[in-house]
């Protein structure tokens, strides 16, 4: 009478009850990323005197802070079970780069920040629609990402463009001594935990990544969470974009060159699952931090790209590697 | 390797047991998962293997095929003592576990499978020696008109499963253990791996079965050893049970309680099902619910009963008919439709669209209603709670596991989170197929009484099972169907067990 896939567990308890197994925490794969945060920067304090600055803290805090925003923007799709964007850097370089230009013809801030907001959530919502129609996620946001860049490139001709004269000022300051970018970064990640966390359709978005044929035997609207998804991620990627173009003014194609693999690898450090179901934003923010901590230790050590590189790549294995074992419940007993 | 003189002793006690196992224990931590069992299995004979979920039954199996060393007790191939601890022993002693999941290899030939781990078969790796011998080997299995060449994956289910006996006997296996052989099979491929069973025990062979349909049981079982707690009863002859006895050596009662009473029937009917032609069916079906009312459609796999299920449940529109409830008419175009109009549904696969393993135990039962507990999109974390905690007594799930995953449950309770989330929302029909399968006992008998209380509150229910026992203790009106059509519509009580097989089974009895 055991299920087809009865554990050993299930086939040796006398009962009903004790043929329940005992459940996985959940705050575990938050304690995973703080704790190799502490780690991270324990190492760093030891090896680098200037870590421990207020300056540097700055610095870091400014590196992961646009990182974290897309990561933890885009957590709703991983968490929907449509993985992740392989269009990052394009469509945050249109939003950085559009974002310029405006501010250049003399229109208002505000306008052109509401406009590049809505464009973005156009460009995402009409992925999201592919994607709920059943194309891959990762084909459509790798040609997405291909046609955003090219038609950038031909419009803007592949040089510099400039917000001219704008007052963009703000781009690089500070409230209270904590960077502009950073204090957004804390709004986006409290307001996307929050609505992953306590709304129905944060609720809705988790179950449909966690199995989709179950959550559509309940009513739960697959297109719907896509499409929601993906316009939240598009209102990070703008953002990320806004506040890049503000703190440079200037912007060209070749904005953002990492930000795909930084974001995909913060997220995936963060612990959320790539097929869906399981994680956070504020998770996906904590990996964000914990790369930047990395990088820092590393840049201000003298390591090459290649070098920072390969260690997020060693630490995106390890905590992946490590939330499979616990999943599967190899740290039980 | 055969001993002629063996199936001639069958019951007789002349003879050596092939296995005897004396006060077996095993403990897991603080569970006693085998206490002091003895088994016996003689040569040339199948004995079926009983017991609820967690008598003791898979762990038994676990020592005999040398997965688990077992605390104390003896172990005696053959009237010799042994050590079946690690499975490389117990394989050299001759026993072999065909197992539910398929070890063979899809995209290869039915005979690459057969050599496939065998040591020293280089010299078949030629096409015609290959082929012969496989040949031998699949006639013995009843699979004699399968070409070897062919690739497993063109076999069907039924079919994988006798290839997979044939692998056993490449091995010359004297005990094999059967678990659960036919859970995915139709009635007629039962049949064959059945009668492939037979065969080899009157070759000699011993054969261990573990199966909880008890139909097959007595059509094929000279023994039955019944776990209960992790004790073993003491070894019954078949010809000595009937049904009610071997449910009631399970339970350690008798099985009164099992199927709530009928309820009584009044008023017009709720839900009407008006000339229905979904997906297998060849003639459109048309049928009453009333409120209180459970019916039951069954019939062979294949025989168009769950696709009617399916079908009013939203998931695969029909291509004809109508549905009305309470004289509105449905859409059946998808399954948000159906369920706004308050259809609760539970497919017959509960892993793949019934419950979210990763997810916990209160936003499964929350996921149907959740909109219900939050105002403007805010959940209202106590209010969630609160329900899910309230349909979580009902059903006799632990409250204080609500945060647990579901995939952590046993089989039974993840089927009662699967039901019981739609309690939430008060629904007017609820939709189940085969709501207990691998359900164990306990758990059977708390759905049933749920779904009862549910009748009683003026629901109207349609259920579908192939489990002919299940049918006929639970529902009030039943439908057989019969190669796409429903071949009969009537009261429970104008069946009886033997006539609903019957029916079920139709014109190949009759023929």
């Amino acid at each position: 009478m055991s299920e087809p896939s009865g554990s050993v567990t299930a086939g040796m308890s006398p009962t009903l009850q004790q043929a329940d197994k005992p459940n996985r925490p959940d705050w575990l794969p938050m304690a995973l990323v703080i704790g190799l945060t502490v780690v991270a920067i324990v190492i760093a304090v030891a090896v680098t005197p200037k870590f421990l600055t207020v300056d540097n803290i700055r610095a870091i805090l400014r590196n992961a802070a646009i990182v974290g925003i897309v990561a933890v923007s885009m957590t709703p799709i991983t968490l929907s079970g449509n993985f992740v964007s392989l269009g990052i850097s394009q469509s945050a370089m249109a939003a950085m780069v559009s974002f310029v230009a405006l501010v250049g013809t003399g229109m208002p801030q505000v306008f052109a920040i509401v406009l590049v907001i809505a464009g973005l959530v156009a460009v995402g919502v009409l992925q999201g629609a592919v994607v709920a129609a059943g194309l891959n996620p990762v084909i459509t946001t790798l040609a997405a990402g291909a046609i955003i860049f090219g038609v950038v490139s031909e419009v803007s001709g592949g040089g510099i463009v400039r917000a001219g004269d704008a007052p963009l000022s703000w781009g690089g300051s500070t409230v209270a001594g904590i960077p502009i970018e950073v204090l957004v970064f804390l709004i986006v990640t409290i307001a996307v935990t929050l609505l992953m966390s306590r709304t129905v359709t944060g609720r809705e978005t988790t179950l449909v990544g966690a199995n989709r044929p179950t959550a559509e035997v309940s009513g739960i609207s697959f297109t719907r969470v896509t499409i929601v998804a993906f316009a939240i991620f598009s209102v990070g990627l703008a953002i990320a974009g806004i506040l890049n173009g503000a703190a440079f003014g200037q912007a060209t194609a070749k904005s953002f060159p990492d930000l795909t693999i930084d974001s995909i690898a913060a997220l995936l450090v963060g612990g959320t699952a790539i097929a869906g179901g399981q994680g956070s934003p504020l998770r996906s923010a904590g990996g964000a931090i914990l790369i930047a901590v990395i990088s820092n230790m590393m840049v201000l050590n003298d390591f090459s790209t290649g070098g920072r590189l390969a260690v997020q790549g060693g630490v995106v294995v390890i905590v992946v590697v490590v939330l499979d074992l616990m999943r599967r419940g190899a740290f039980r007993r | 390797m055969i001993n002629t003189s063996t199936s001639t002793t069958i019951g007789g006690a002349a003879e050596k047991p092939r296995l005897r196992v004396r006060g077996l224990s095993k403990r897991y931590g603080s569970v006693q998962a085998l206490d002091e069992v003895d088994f016996e299995l003689r040569p040339g004979e199948v004995m079926a293997l009983l017991g609820e979920n967690g008598a003791g039954k898979s762990t038994l199996v676990k020592v005999v095929s040398g997965l688990v060393e077992p605390d104390s007790g003896t172990i005696e191939v053959d009237g010799t003592s042994t050590t079946l601890f690690p499975s490389a022993r117990s394989q050299a002693a001759g026993v072999a576990v065909v197992h539910q999941e398929y070890s063979s290899v899809p995209t290869l030939t039915v005979a690459e499978n057969l050599v496939l781990g065998q040591t020293g078969v280089s010299a078949l790796w030629l096409p015609g020696r290959l082929n012969a011998r496989a040949r031998e080997l699949l006639s013995a299995v009843g699979l004699d008109h399968i070409d070897p060449g062919t690739r497993v994956e063109h076999l069907s289910v039924a079919e994988m499963q006798l290839l997979e006996i044939a692998r056993l006997l490449v091995r010359d296996a004297r005990i094999l253990i059967f678990d659960e052989p036919t859970a995915a099979l139709a009635d007629r491929e039962i049949e064959r791996v059945l009668a492939v069973i037979q065969k080899l025990a009157a070759e000699g062979r011993s054969v261990i079965y573990v199966t909880h349909r008890l139909p097959e049981v007595f059509r094929i079982a000279n023994r039955v050893t019944v776990f209960r707690n992790g004790r073993s009863l003491p070894a019954c002859p078949t010809s000595e049970l009937d049904v009610d006895r071997v449910i009631a050596m399970m339970l350690g009662r008798d099985l009164d309680t099992m199927f709530p009473a009928h309820g009584t029937l009044s008023g017009d009917p709720l839900y009407r099902v008006e000339g229905l032609l979904s997906a297998g069916l060849v003639e459109p079906v048309s049928f009453n619910v009333r409120p209180g009312e459970i019916v039951g459609l069954t019939g062979q796999l294949g025989s168009g009963a769950s696709g009617v299920v399916a079908s009013l449940a939203g998931m695969a529109p029909p291509s004809a008919g109508r549905v009305l409830l309470g004289g509105k008419e449905l859409s059946l175009k998808s399954r948000s439709a159906t369920l706004q109009d308050g259809i609760a549904y539970c497919s017959a696969d509960r892993k793949r669209d019934g419950i979210f393993a990763e997810r916990s135990i209160r936003e499964n039962l929350s996921s149907p209603w959740i909109r219900s507990v939050a105002s403007g999109g805010w959940i209202s974390t106590r209010r969630e709670t609160e329900r899910a905690g309230e349909i979580a007594a009902r059903f006799a799930i632990d409250v204080k596991r609500l945060g647990s995953n579901v995939g952590t449950l046993s089989g039974g309770n993840q089927q009662k989170v699967a039901v019981g989330k739609w309690l939430g929302t008060t629904p007017r029909v609820m939709l189940l197929e085969e709501p207990t399968r691998g359900v164990d006992i306990g758990a059977r008998a708390e759905i049933y009484q749920r779904l009862r209380d549910l009748c009683d509150a003026g629901l109207g229910i349609v259920v579908s099972s192939s489990d002919t026992a299940e049918i006929l203790g639970l529902c009030d009106t039943i439908g057989t169907f019969y190669r796409g059509r429903l071949t009969s519509f009537k009261p429970q009580a104008e069946w009886t067990e033997d006539s609903l097989v019957r029916e079920v089974m139709h014109q190949e009895t009759a023929a």
